[in-house]
């Protein structure tokens, strides 16, 4: 418990002191001098994940849908940020989102269906739903493991897509570090240093992380940036600490920082601040060969505070968006044979949020329970079955189930196939949001405010007729519900030949919108949420990956996509949309095979890479392209869907290229540019600035 | 057989000419008028929005139309409906309760149909509601009544396939599609044209101006 006050305490001091870490830096230069430089162990190994299953699992026999991005990759690309290497992946598509942030699409499914976790913990801090990416460096990630399909049977609430673990480094033997600063367009500078001391029973590590730049304008005639600039910092810090070879102790924590000018117009101007805190302590102990036990505490808090003031300095706007999040956790494997293993988990989440616009403070409990049976039934098949338990203090609990199975045809092809429950339980602000909109003057009510803020509405003779009677929200607002079928093969037909195919379907239910419950004196509405539609996502994925020679490889993939809303698609089908081309043409009716679907989502997604070592320069190339085929945005020949009829933003290619070369082995030089051709479109995309011309230099010690 | 079932024949043939000639008779002393087939371009609906107050009160003169005129009327009676902002009133029913709405002197109402402006080719006098304090007969809110609004833009558009059919103040009946909401139609609707030119209906319409008469 020391060790873990202290952690947070180094926390603190890093923020105001950053010369404190040059403390740190010499204090372990002077180690270095007193013994003798170990060199981490280069370990060969099978690439593994621990995400899929909570327990350290070969990737290549998972019967899931599943996917590592290795450090090696994200090293090679240039990567700064998390969105910058998930775009570039599979069936993945980082999209901006109007409320500010950029969160990612998975098997079609928006970014608040996706869970985030760093170190197997949540990040939390969704203020509109998403969770920005950008807010997650990747200058001390070790890899990235991707498990698409519904997944609450291990992960509970948010997991309806799937989970999105990164996974940092952990201390290893040695005492090294590195230092890194890549700059480029738009006045882009990201400075790191990783530091790195592991000795016997003592380890530490810690990553410092400072990210500018002054944003980019894609549209001239406003006073508003289309980002405006910004700085952040990102502090990391684990210390692991072995009291013996059967129990270790890890505690790590991160600080993220942001600061970014808030500009609505010529004269509202302010500035916007985040701070995140998250601190993890785990104890590990091995009771025998079967037993294993995991102790785990986690705590978060994320704050998020923005404010406008007009030309003469009077506040025009505040808001301050504070949640914390708190998880202890215990689980426990058995090893019953090499062949059966069995993982349970209990825990207990713990949640609050305090924030402008709220109906009060509101608090979420929930204790949740989880069992996991892995086993090899057969040198051909494996299994898993597993099921979690959630009780909440708010809505009704939930059970989500998961099996999967793996089966072994031959030595080069195997089929996999998995079932699995995901929910995500209304958010804070489904629920308490208490907001007027000052320009307007609509409301928006969050599900639990309606029976105390209609009254006093209608009291205060705000309200002409309530549509939807408050009784009517006596019955609690349900979790939004998924099932998602996963179908594969794994083919590896030559030694250098990989292809996968994954064939997806997710069934939504009780997806949360808004509709109006009541009218208003000034002639607006009153707004609150609902359990209305049906979703399903459907399609599928195809990766190739070639390794031609040593020194050149070669990789492809695709995902065929068709989202929907099973409303809209009875409506098309019943003929009861209609369309209209311009303002004075006449309404026509649809027909079945006009739907779309829903907004933002492309039917096409491919990616093409090719990496090339030249081993006599000590030279990495790499070529990679992105395309996206057009989605829409929103509807524009007035009938509220996306059908063939209206304006589509066009497909688009982006290609980028880098050149790492490695000088007298300690040192790095490189040179890329990101989206060579300088595509933008200002009107629909925010979040491609255009050309960016970057260099780099690293160093390691 | 075959000279019965001719005979048959002949005489439904003479009976019909008979009735014909009958029905042209009556034609003849009680023509009726052609329904008005119109458009109406940039009808201004402003509406004035008092953000001081928390929440922010609309204000403003409805602005009244009159189908037999086809014009803008400023008659305390002879109107049918009523416009301010997204807003439309019907001439007939009570008071919904809202700030500075017109008082109701006619038997107007509304209902919506999903169709073409075209296939909308009758009336029904059964479906017809009118204003009262529950509500509006044109139900207001995205996704209501005849608008959605883009939260993006901050735009109106109206939604096709919506056919607005009346019932006048004078029990005539109409049929309405309202095509832009803002001035001089544009196709594309931008941020200027939100702040600047919203607000300016324009709408087709079909007037049938014979009484009892349902069909347009």
């Amino acid at each position: 418990m020391f060790i873990f006050a202290a952690n947070i305490l180094l926390f603190r001091m890093i923020t105001n002191k950053i010369y404190f870490l040059f403390f740190l830096f010499f204090t372990l230069k002077s180690v270095v001098a007193q013994q003798e430089k170990e060199l981490a162990k280069v370990e060969v190994l099978e690439e593994v994940i621990i995400s899929a299953t909570r327990t350290i699992r070969q990737l290549s026999s998972l019967p899931l849908p599943a996917q590592i991005i290795a450090k090696k990759e994200i090293k090679a690309i240039n990567s700064i940020r998390l969105s910058d290497i998930l775009n570039e992946q599979t069936g993945l598509i980082t999209v901006p989102d109007f409320g500010g942030g950029e969160g990612i699409q998975l098997q079609g499914l928006d970014s608040q269906y996706t869970l985030i976790l760093i170190d197997g913990v949540p990040l939390v801090g969704r203020s509109a739903g998403t969770l920005d990416l950008n807010r997650v460096s990747v200058g001390n990630i070790k890899q990235i493991e991707i498990i698409k399909g519904a997944s609450s049977s291990l992960y509970g609430n948010e997991a309806l897509g799937g989970v999105i673990n990164i996974i940092t480094e952990d201390p290893k033997d040695g005492i090294n570090g590195n230092a890194n600063y890549r700059g480029g367009s738009f006045a882009t500078h990201d400075i790191s240093t990783n530091l790195n001391y592991k000795k016997n029973k003592f380890g530490i590590n810690a990553f410092v992380n400072r990210f500018s730049s002054d944003g980019y304008d894609l549209v001239d005639t406003d006073a508003v940036n289309t980002v405006e600039p910004f700085s952040n910092y990102t502090l990391t810090s684990k210390i692991a600490y072995n009291f013996n070879d059967k129990t270790k102790l890890l505690v790590s924590g991160r600080f993220y920082h942001q600061k970014q000018d808030n500009v609505a117009n010529a004269t509202l101007k302010g500035k916007s601040e985040l701070n995140e805190w998250n601190t993890l302590a785990k104890l590990d102990h091995t009771f025998n060969e079967k037993w294993s036990g995991y102790l785990e505490f986690y705590a978060t808090q994320y704050n998020a505070e923005e404010f406008l003031n007009d030309e003469i300095g009077n506040s025009f706007f505040t808001s301050d968006f504070n949640q914390n999040f708190m998880r202890p956790e215990f689980r426990t494997t058995y090893q019953l044979n090499e062949k059966n293993a069995f993982i349970a988990g209990i825990g207990l989440t713990h949640e609050r949020l305090k924030r402008t616009d709220f109906l009060g403070t509101p608090v979420f409990n929930s204790p949740y329970i989880y069992a996991q049976y892995d086993g090899n039934l057969t040198e051909k098949i494996n299994i898993i079955l597993g099921a979690r338990f959630d009780d909440h203090n708010e809505y009704q609990s939930q059970f989500s189930p998961k099996g999967a199975i793996r089966y072994k045809l031959n030595d080069k092809i195997a089929i996999k196939s998995s079932v699995g429950y995901g929910f995500k339980t209304p958010d804070f602000r489904q629920l308490y949001f208490d907001f007027t909109n000052a320009t307007v003057g609509y409301t928006i009510l969050g599900y639990n405010a309606v029976k105390t803020r209609i009254p006093q509405l209608d009291a205060d003779g705000q309200l002409l007729s309530v549509i939807v009677p408050v009784n009517a929200f006596d019955v609690n607002l349900k979790p939004e519900r998924s099932t998602g079928y996963n179908f594969g093969i794994d083919v590896n037909s030559f030694s250098n030949l990989k292809l996968s195919l994954n064939i997806f379907r997710n069934d939504i239910e009780n997806l949360i919108d808004t509709r109006v419950i009541a009218r208003k004196t000034n002639g607006q509405n009153v707004f609150s949420y609902y359990n209305v539609n049906e979703v399903y996502t459907q399609g599928l994925e195809f990766n190739a990956h070639y390794k031609f020679n040593e020194n050149v490889t070669i990789s492809g993939g695709y995902q065929l996509l068709y989202a929907k809303d099973k409303q809209a698609e009875s409506d098309f089908e019943n003929r009861r949309v209609f369309a209209r081309i311009t303002p004075n043409s006449p309404s026509f009716r649809l027909k079945k095979d006009d739907y779309f679907g829903l907004y933002n989502r492309s039917r096409h997604m491919a990616n093409f890479k090719i990496f090339y070592t030249i081993p006599k320069w000590n030279l990495d190339t790499n070529l990679r392209t992105t395309y996206r085929s057009k989605f829409g945005l929103f509807d524009t020949n007035g009938n509220s869907y996306l059908d063939q009829y209206d304006e589509f933003v066009n497909g688009y290619t982006i290609c980028d290229f880098t050149v790492n070369k490695t000088i007298y082995k300690q040192y790095q030089i490189g040179f890329g540019i990101d989206n060579i051709f300088n595509f933008k479109d200002p009107q629909n995309i925010s979040n491609i600035a255009g050309r960016i011309i970057y260099g780099t230099f690293n160093f390691n010690f | 057989m075959r000279v019965m079932k001719s005979f048959k024949i002949l005489t439904v043939v003479a009976l019909a000419i008979l009735g014909l000639t009958a029905c042209s008779n009556d034609d003849d002393t009680t023509p009726l008028i052609e329904p008005r087939s119109e458009q109406v371009v940039n009808l201004h609906a402003p509406q004035t929005l008092d953000v001081t107050q928390n929440p922010p009160v609309a204000s403003g003169d409805f602005v009244k139309f009159d189908f037999s005129t086809g014009a803008t009327t400023t008659s305390e009676t002879d109107w049918d409906i009523a416009f301010r902002g997204t807003t439309i009133l019907v001439n007939g029913g009570a008071s919904s309760g809202i700030a500075e709405e017109p008082e109701r002197t006619g038997n107007a109402g509304a209902y919506m149909v999903d169709n073409t402006f075209a296939n909308v080719t009758s009336a029904t006098a059964t479906s017809v509601v009118q204003d009262s304090s529950t509500g509006l007969a044109i139900t207001t809110g995205s996704g209501n009544g005849w608008y959605n609004y883009n939260p993006e833009l901050n735009s109106i558009q109206p939604i096709a396939g919506k056919v607005i059919v009346f019932r006048t103040a004078d029990n005539k009946f109409a049929k309405v599609e309202i095509l832009s909401y803002y001035k001089d139609s544009p196709t594309t609707i931008t941020p200027d044209i939100v702040a600047n030119d919203s607000r300016y209906y324009t709408f087709n319409y079909v007037y049938q101006p014979n009484e009892n008469v349902t069909t347009f």
